[in-house]
């Protein structure tokens, strides 16, 4: 089970948007806190800041389009041409052969994602959270461990969010549109949220409640509750995709 | 009529052609040999005007390709693929082609009848085999009637029947009269089929003339090839 | 002319642009019930959806110019058909706004028509039209879709709101200002598409294949 593992790392790592995914997701971040750093310590300052406690957490909802790239692009590469001549063929077909057992190569696949995102969620978390210790150390103090593991928690299941529909779908466009718009300042799941309580279920919604309060949510879900919620969607969309792989050509 | 004279191309640092002039002319058949990454797909690619030489001029009928108006009804062109996007079907793709160049939609269906695909027309082009999309490439330069017939590997892919029906397709249209320039690496293919002979090798043209005399001392156009660009025969590529 | 006709049979007989118009107008028909079941009738609440929607129209310009780059090697065959790049870049630009120009006007009318914001539904078809535009450009450059639609989305969806949070100025020079703020961001949006126009037609003309 290493070899194709490590296949799947080597492929992921491999690919340019993969890489350019992984620098900037992880930049984003800590960028955005040194760019707001002074109107942060003013408002901080004058105490005007709607909950200090979570700067830093906040910001990082930035780099999680990295997350989603990556989660998207370890699927769609396999659906790729790989040249003119027929264009037809595609890279699955030379995966396949090396790893013809299908459930084994997703499984490879999923495990070869969630190290590099968890990686990566893991620095860049590291990163932004020192930052805005060393920046406005005085009023914010430093979120439990707890806190920060549920972050990271919430970027892998992101990543497999994205990976799961783009295995349903087979290319990348529709999750990422989906996931990018979805992860705007108004998001349309809270939109929805709006419309039907039901919609805090829906997985961004639930996940955030992992690490952030915020009050605007009409129905209050315990971190651990929305850790389950997020995960069963993810599971559930991760077992259709893996369904779905197992039975179509490739 | 296709005149090359002197192009030089550089792409990003390297210098991949140096001062390759030729010339195809009506009525016969063109072969332009060479090893792999010689030359001959970027010269043909300056020749139809996708890629700008440094230096030099490549003519088609005296005139720059992006020049001519119409071009399909004066060049008909082959290059790798079947220049189809994965999701038209075949007719849909000969349709707008043809359309780019004001000519009737009922020559899509006879192209379709002289490659072979007409009970393919409706299958999207992502699905078809290598020598399918050869061939629909084929139904797409044919499209216009044109004068000159440009083609970069024509053989690859199809079958013994296809390979047999080129030859006898392209040595036709030398007959009427056409300019047909085919390059290659199948010598025993291009010793049947050309009466002219390039051979490029690393950018530089090393001879430019008749078959005949291009095998000259040698038994076959393979051992003249061979010995013209030194790449030792059952080496590695 | 001839290169027009071709170029626009292309765009009709590409099966994703189709899909994507209907899950647009799929969008935000529910966007639209959602904005009218929460929030009272008028202008904001008829232009909301559209901030959702033009991601729609964003990947309808994307798709458009990137079917010429995917394998198969179209671009070859229709550089090869049609040589005169600038002549044939106008051609895709003004078949593409003339194909996108209906998809906006029901986007549109979808979006305004529920919440009585009937005045703003040309002003809003243009404006997602020029975003097509837009995108098609900044594909044309990039030559791969999902790059292109990443780069794109990320402007619109990502850097925008948080300039504009942080930056108030800057909102007049953003292109999707004009969705949100309707008195401001015209000049924007089209100085953004032009400009984008321009430099795809540059690059197309002097770039090998």
């Amino acid at each position: 089970m290493v070899s194709p593992i490590r296949a799947e790392l080597r492929k992921l790592l491999g690919l340019p948007t993969a890489r350019v995914a992984l620098v900037l997701g992880t930049l984003l971040a800590p960028v955005v806190v040194l760019l707001n750093a002074p109107y942060n310590r003013r408002a901080l300052a004058a105490g005007t800041l709607p909950d200090p406690t979570q700067l830093g957490l906040r910001e990082l909802g930035v780099g999680l389009i990295g997350a989603l790239v990556l989660g998207v692009v370890v699927v769609s590469s396999e659906y790729t041409s790989t040249g003119d001549d027929a264009p037809g063929a595609r890279q699955l077909t030379a995966t396949l052969t090396a790893v013809p057992h299908r459930l084994r190569l997703l499984a490879a696949k999923t495990v070869a994602l969630v190290l590099v995102v968890a990686a990566q969620a893991a620095v860049t978390a590291a990163g932004t959270l020192a930052l805005t210790q060393a920046l406005h150390g005085e009023y914010v103090p430093m979120p439990a461990p707890a806190r920060v593991v549920a972050v990271i928690l919430y970027w892998v299941l992101t990543a497999l969010l994205a990976y799961a529909i783009t295995l349903i779908t087979r290319n990348g466009i529709v999750p990422l549109t989906l996931l990018i718009l979805n992860s705007t300042v108004v998001s349309v799941s809270y939109l929805l949220t709006k419309v039907t309580d039901l919609a805090a279920y829906l997985p961004d919604i639930a996940g955030a409640h992992m690490f952030l309060r915020t009050e605007d949510f009409p129905v209050e879900l315990a971190p651990v509750t929305a850790g389950l919620v997020m995960t069963a969607w993810v599971v559930a969309l991760l077992a259709a995709g893996a369904v779905l792989f197992h039975r179509r050509d490739a | 009529m296709i005149t090359i004279d002197r192009v030089s191309k550089i792409k990003g640092k390297t210098q991949i052609l140096y001062d390759v002039s030729f010339e195809a002319r009506p009525g016969r058949v063109t072969g332009f040999l060479g090893p792999n990454g010689a030359g001959k797909t970027s010269t043909l690619r300056i020749l139809l005007g996708l890629d700008r030489p440094q230096t030099g001029t490549a003519l088609v009928c005296g005139r720059p390709y992006r020049k001519i108006d119409r071009p399909l009804t004066t060049v008909g062109a082959v290059l790798d693929g079947s220049g189809a996007h994965r999701a038209r079907t075949a007719r849909a793709h000969l349709r707008w082609v043809a359309a780019s160049n004001g000519l009737p939609g009922s020559r899509v269906d006879e192209v379709l009848e002289v490659v072979g695909l007409t009970g393919d027309a409706r299958k999207r082009a992502g699905r078809f085999s290598l020598g399918m999309s050869r061939r629909l490439g084929l139904a797409a330069a044919l499209l216009g009637d044109p004068a000159v017939l440009i083609l970069d590997e024509p053989v690859n892919g199809l079958d013994p029947a296809g390979i047999r029906w080129m030859r006898g397709f392209l040595r036709d249209s030398a007959a009427q009269g056409r300019t047909v320039l085919l390059s290659s690496h199948l010598m025993g293919e291009l010793a049947e089929t050309a009466d002219d002979v390039v051979v490029i090798d690393k950018g530089r043209i090393v001879l430019h003339s008749g078959l005949a005399d291009v095998i000259g001392a040698h038994r076959t156009l393979e051992d003249a090839f061979f010995a013209l660009t030194g790449t030792e025969a059952g080496g590695p590529w | 002319m001839n290169t027009a006709r071709a170029e626009l049979r292309k765009l009709l007989t590409l099966p994703s642009l189709r899909w994507t118009a209907l899950l647009t107008w799929a969008g935000t028909a529910l966007l639209a019930y959602a904005y009218g079941v929460t929030q009272p009738r008028g202008d904001a609440t008829a232009l909301a959806p559209l901030g959702y929607a033009q991601a729609g129209f964003l990947v309808l310009g994307v798709l458009a110019a990137a079917a010429e780059h995917q394998a198969g090697g179209q671009i070859r065959t229709t550089l090869i058909a049609m040589p005169r790049r600038l002549l044939l870049q106008a051609a895709k630009d003004l078949t593409l706004a003339a194909v996108t120009l209906p998809v906006a006007a029901v986007t549109a009318a979808i979006s305004t028509l529920p919440a009585g914001g009937g005045t703003w539904t040309p002003a809003a078809t243009a404006y997602l039209t020029l975003t097509t535009l837009l995108a098609a450009a900044v594909t044309g450059v990039v030559r791969h879709a999902l790059p292109a639609l990443v780069l794109l989305l990320s402007l619109y969806f990502i850097a925008g709101p948080l300039l504009r949070a942080r930056f108030g100025a800057f909102s007049a020079y953003l292109p999707d200002t004009a969705a949100l703020d309707q008195s401001r961001g015209a000049a924007a949006t089209i100085t953004w598409t032009v400009t984008a126009l321009a430099l795809a037609a540059l690059t197309f003309n002097r770039r090998d294949a």
